[in-house]
């Protein structure tokens, strides 16, 4: 008796993986949906778009992008984390929609509500001023944040922006007074009209001006190639990571099959040439990376951010 | 500059945007000229279908809707005294006169050439204008914008409408539900009474298709029982009666000139749009006039200062949108929405970053007007044949239009939603005499005074007096208090000729 019973258990669990495996070995079999939390255009709509395109011939389904813009994000995060688990509605977030605001409203979601599977593209984060600017490196901004009350463009008092912002601040022992604009870019017209002394801004925001001689980035996240001779925040011993991302989510409890393909596709184009173009195109660095170690990285932003947000609310 | 205007017209002349141009045309000139429906509707429900053209396409399309929309509502008036917009209401006053005395022929060629005046001259000012004006509002920062703003909604409150009381009123429920959704400054909610769709504030696309266009629908419904009036052209025997002579039309000319003056310097000012332009050059021309008796009985001068001062203000109302990316009008503000979707920002600053972009749309505004002469002289009868037709085909179709245009804005089925509250709400302004132009307005120009409001302060800090030291603040100040004095005046006067009010 017993021994049947284990049998047919045994036969149960047999059958159960041989389907579930089975039904997996055909993912993707129907039209994939990726949701992008904010409107068609954007820096999130493009990096999405591109993504799209490219893993859409290695996988053979369409793979349709679709915005749900709205709540500065929170609207399409919710959407994504309330699905289906089948891997058929995936999300593309970034630092602002998964680790900020979680922590700083009140969201239906949290970080733990999904599963990371792939990290795309990174934009790093620089301090700019404008061209005439008296401060032509961030030492000679430090001292001078330091004997005056500099104003500083961002987006938004509880923003990535103005988290990082402050995070780079406080190593660096400067204060600054926020003047908030609606975006990076919208910043950048009061840094060149000389209204406000300096800016947080991303390449794709102020790489134009910078290339124009309208504006000078003192200190970025990274180097990179198309700003020659502009120090890293490690150059000035200042810890962490201070960039922009995007990224591909799944609900949580998605099957690791899933990840697993989505992975693989991205790892193979990821490598393309034309892929890579039309990400420096619109100002992105591609930064590929998937697995424990990039959530561990994203876990500790994450904490970062808490402890932030918990300095705001008392 | 000259040689980006020369490559803007080699970008312009090609097959894309010359279909997109064409294609505007024939749709502005038809919405338009039905009644009930305007050139903003028109451009409110095809905006969506523009995002998946090239820039240069889509916006130019846009645009060409925008001018041709007001042109056309001019043939609706003129014929059977039913204007489309309110900026055709003059129109209708002379252009139905001269119909009735058998000059239809007359009225609907003076109205279109002197749209197509008005429409280049102020599309010249602001090809030449706009780059160095941007220029100098590089200058202009939150401060200065904020006495901008302050300026703008004086002018509204002080210009809108036939009831101060009741223009106040809209604007402010306009600036109340542009509260509505997360604070860009602070990233606090405000008035979401806890659903996160409504963080990201009411989606602007459909709101103004409810607030315009769907009251229009319900009215069409209630006033089904009213006789449809058949549209044609009456002939005169007498051929000078159907078209304008060279000496008529030179004979205007200087009117023409003026009131496409004042129609572009009202266009440059957030908060007026093309009726208070139409409104006060038809004044002006009728004051300066040798044969002020005619106006209102069929002048062909009135149709022209009116016609002329309307279309100029689709020009000119391009410049502070461009220039300080404050959207001047409703129109403003839709076409604004076009340039952020095709990823140009408005501002000092898109003359550097899209030079070549820009001048092609501008090059694009000028041959619209081409097209626009070209297209409306060949085709009266067909556009008037399309605009008579029976309401109950028309109506329905603007109905799937207006929903199929909200929902693929956003791709949002709350979007639909909003549609059908501010359809509520929007016929509801109408029964209280409430001004659904003005609620646009105050909801458009709030997010901007709130934004430079808040920077302005956060540059001040302590320091107030700096709010004052800058010379254009002043300025606007100025004009602030000129506006009201002379609006005072000017209600005064009303008060003790009430026979004219409506002029």
């Amino acid at each position: 008796m017993k021994n049947t019973k284990k049998t047919l258990l045994a036969l149960a669990g047999a059958l159960a993986v041989s389907f579930s495996a089975g039904a997996m070995a055909e993912y993707p079999e129907k039209p994939i949906n990726v949701i992008v939390p904010y409107g068609a255009g954007g820096d999130s709509d493009l990096t999405t778009r591109i993504w799209a395109d490219a893993v859409e011939k290695e996988l053979g389904v369409p793979v349709v992008v679709i915005n749900k813009a709205g709540g500065g994000g929170v609207v399409g995060t919710s959407f994504v984390a309330n699905s289906k688990n089948d891997g058929y509605t995936l999300i593309n977030a970034g630092l602002g929609n998964m680790l900020v605001t979680p922590n700083f409203s009140k969201t239906p979601y949290d970080f733990g509500s999904f599963e990371p599977v792939v990290k795309m593209t990174a934009v790093p984060l620089a301090v700019v001023v404008a061209e005439d600017s008296p401060y032509t490196n961030f030492d000679e901004f430090v001292a001078g944040a330091k004997a005056n009350k500099l104003t500083q463009g961002s987006w938004g008092a509880s923003s990535s922006g103005t988290i990082l912002a402050n995070i780079i601040a406080d190593q660096a022992g400067y204060s600054v007074k926020y003047v908030h604009a609606k975006g990076a870019a919208a910043s950048m017209v009061s840094v060149i009209g000389g209204h406000i002394d300096s800016a947080v801004s991303f390449p794709p925001a102020f790489g134009p001006h910078v290339k124009a001689d309208r504006a000078r980035a003192l200190v970025m996240n990274q180097k990179m190639d198309a700003f020659p001779g502009v120090p890293t925040f490690a150059d000035y011993g200042i810890e962490g990571s201070f960039e922009g991302w995007s990224g591909v989510f799944a609900p949580k409890g998605v099957p690791q099959e899933v990840v697993d393909k989505l992975v693989a596709a991205t790892t193979k184009v990821m490598k393309d040439p034309q892929v890579m173009k039309a990400y420096e195109n619109i100002g992105a660095v591609i930064d590929f990376r998937q697995g424990p170690e990039w959530v561990a990285d994203m876990k500790v932003t994450y904490d970062i951010m808490k402890d932030a947000a918990a300095k705001v609310k008392k | 500059m000259f040689d980006n205007i020369i490559s803007g017209f080699g970008a312009i002349l090609s097959v894309g945007p010359i279909l997109g141009i064409i294609a505007g045309v024939i749709i502005g000139i038809i919405f338009g000229a039905i009644p009930g429906i305007s050139g903003i509707m028109a451009i409110a429900i095809i905006l969506p279908l523009t995002f998946y053209v090239d820039p240069i396409i889509g916006i130019t399309m846009l645009l060409a809707v925008y001018k041709a929309g007001i042109y056309g509502g001019s043939i609706s008036a003129i014929l059977i005294n039913t204007p489309g917009a309110a900026a055709s209401f003059l129109t209708a006053v002379d252009g139905n006169a001269l119909t009735k005395a058998g000059k239809a022929g007359k009225a609907l060629d003076i109205s279109l050439f002197s749209s197509v005046s008005g429409e280049m001259l102020a599309t010249l000012v602001l090809i030449l204008v706009a780059a160095p004006i941007s220029a100098i509002s590089l200058q202009a920062g939150p401060i200065e914008k904020v006495f901008l703003l302050l300026f703008a909604f004086t002018v509204i409150g002080t210009l809108a409408g036939e009831s101060i009381p009741r223009g106040l009123l809209s604007c402010c429920l306009g600036m109340l539900f542009a509260m509505v959704g997360m604070s860009t400054i602070t990233g606090a909610s405000r008035f979401t009474f806890g659903y996160t769709e409504l963080m990201a504030g009411f989606t602007f696309t459909p709101m103004l298709i409810g607030i315009l266009v769907m009251p229009e629908v319900i009215n069409v419904i209630r006033r089904r029982r009213v006789p449809h009036h058949e549209m044609m052209i009456t002939h005169s025997p007498d051929p000078a009666d159907n078209r304008i002579s060279f000496k008529e039309f030179r004979s205007v000319f200087r009117t023409i000139l003026k009131s496409s003056g004042i129609g572009t310097f009202i266009g440059a000012l957030p908060g007026l749009g093309s009726s208070t332009a139409a409104f006060i050059a038809y004044g002006e021309a009728k004051r300066t006039s040798k044969k002020p008796e005619e106006y209102g009985k069929g002048s062909v001068e009135g149709i022209a200062a009116a016609e002329s001062a309307n279309n100029a203000v689709c020009g000119s109302s391009m410049i502070p949108m461009l220039t300080l990316s404050i959207p001047g009008d409703d129109v403003a503000a839709l076409l604004m929405g076009a340039f952020l979707i095709h990823g140009l920002t408005p501002g000092p600053l898109i003359f550097f970053e899209h030079t070549e972009t820009i001048y092609a749309i501008f090059a694009g505004f000028l041959i619209t007007d081409l097209f626009l002469l070209g297209i409306a002289k060949s085709g009266f009868r067909f556009f008037v044949k399309i605009a008579s037709l029976r309401r109950y085909y028309i109506f329905p179709c603007v109905t799937v239009f207006a929903f199929t245009g909200a929902f693929t804005a956003g791709q949002n089925m709350n979007d639909i939603l909003i549609l059908i509250a501010f359809t509520i709400m929007g016929y509801s302004m109408r029964v209280f005499g409430l001004n659904p132009a003005v609620f646009i307005i105050g909801f458009i120009l709030t997010p901007f005074l709130e934004q430079n409001l808040d920077q302005a302060l956060a540059i001040v800090g302590t320091d107030y007096h700096l709010f004052f030291a800058s010379p254009f603040s002043w300025v606007f100040i100025a004009l602030s208090a000129f506006f009201v004095y002379s609006s005072i005046r000017m209600r005064n006067k009303a008060a003790r000729t009430p026979q004219e009010k409506a002029v």
